[in-house]
């Protein structure tokens, strides 16, 4: 039978859990991640008749309203240049040039 | 799908709303975290692509697309909030109290999350629960591969320490209310 030596050492403290459990895993916040989305869910679920009454009460979509916008700001400047030529009014009129030629 | 690439509404369109809703809604809820915004916005999602259904290209799954607007308009959404801080106090109206209660009824990862920036939320519940690779979560935030890669990593490591602080927390907690309850 074989002779088992009993010897005394200092006591030690298993300070494994002191400070608190270690940081969770990558794997372990994906799993967390994972579980809390699932949680995820609508109180109401798809709602077509809903979805196209926004559409009718919505206008029409912001780029064609700042396309409309602008095309209506070219014609409206183009126009004022050719009435304003036309009429000679303003700056757009004829104007005097004072010329002094060496004699 | 038609032959100009674009989403028959009648059929196609509702088919895809119908698949894709919650979909949509959680990528949504990631970035927004608010379940009543988030339905509001996965409403609105479908809106802005019902009309923009036309331009749709099927160079991508239309799902991507979908998340794209969606995530686009949920970061919109928190920026004019942030915006409407500085508004005076007439024109705004705070969020209700309830809203700070259910905040602290939320739980561990709910509140780590919420330690994160709206980008960085969208790209780790994109990988992680969609399961979408790092390229198609590039297509769908509109970054390259790469920050999608950095912007995963960065979450995971915020997570993971804000997740292992508070279980210390509430590791010592106990031990305290253990300790006490042992006099």
């Amino acid at each position: 039978m074989p002779r088992v030596r009993e010897v005394k050492v200092p006591y030690v403290e298993d300070k494994t859990t002191v400070g608190g459990p270690p940081a969770p895993s990558e794997a372990d916040v994906s799993r967390m991640i994972r579980a809390e989305v699932e949680t995820w869910k609508p109180r109401r679920g798809p709602e077509w008749s809903d979805l196209m009454i926004r559409i009718a009460a919505a206008g029409p979509s912001p780029w064609v309203v700042y396309t409309t916008a602008s095309a209506a700001l070219v014609v409206i400047l183009v126009a004022a240049f050719l009435v304003g030529s036309w009429l000679q009014i303003g700056a757009l009129a004829p104007q005097p040039v004072q010329v002094h030629l060496p004699k | 799908m038609t032959q100009a690439g674009q989403l028959d509404p009648k059929t196609q369109f509702r088919q895809l709303y119908d698949q894709e809703f919650n979909s949509v809604y959680r990528s949504i809820r990631a970035v927004v975290l608010d379940s009543a915004a988030a339905e509001d916005l996965t409403q609105e999602t479908f809106v802005r692509a019902y009309r923009a259904r036309h331009r749709y290209t099927p160079t991508a799954p239309p799902g991507a697309w979908l998340r794209r607007i969606g995530v686009n308009l949920a970061i919109s959404h928190l920026r004019r909030q942030k915006l409407a801080r500085f508004l005076p106090a007439r024109l705004y109206t705070a969020p209700d109290r309830r809203d700070y209660d259910r905040a602290e009824a939320r739980d561990v990862v709910e509140k780590a999350m919420l330690a994160l920036s709206p980008k960085l939320r969208a790209a780790i519940v994109l990988h992680y629960y969609e399961g979408l690779t790092r390229e198609e979560i590039a297509d769908v935030l509109g970054v390259p591969a790469g920050t999608v890669a950095s912007r995963i990593a960065k979450a995971v490591a915020i997570m993971r320490k804000t997740i292992g602080s508070d279980q210390q927390r509430d590791a010592a907690r106990s031990r305290s209310e253990g300790a006490l309850r042992g006099r």
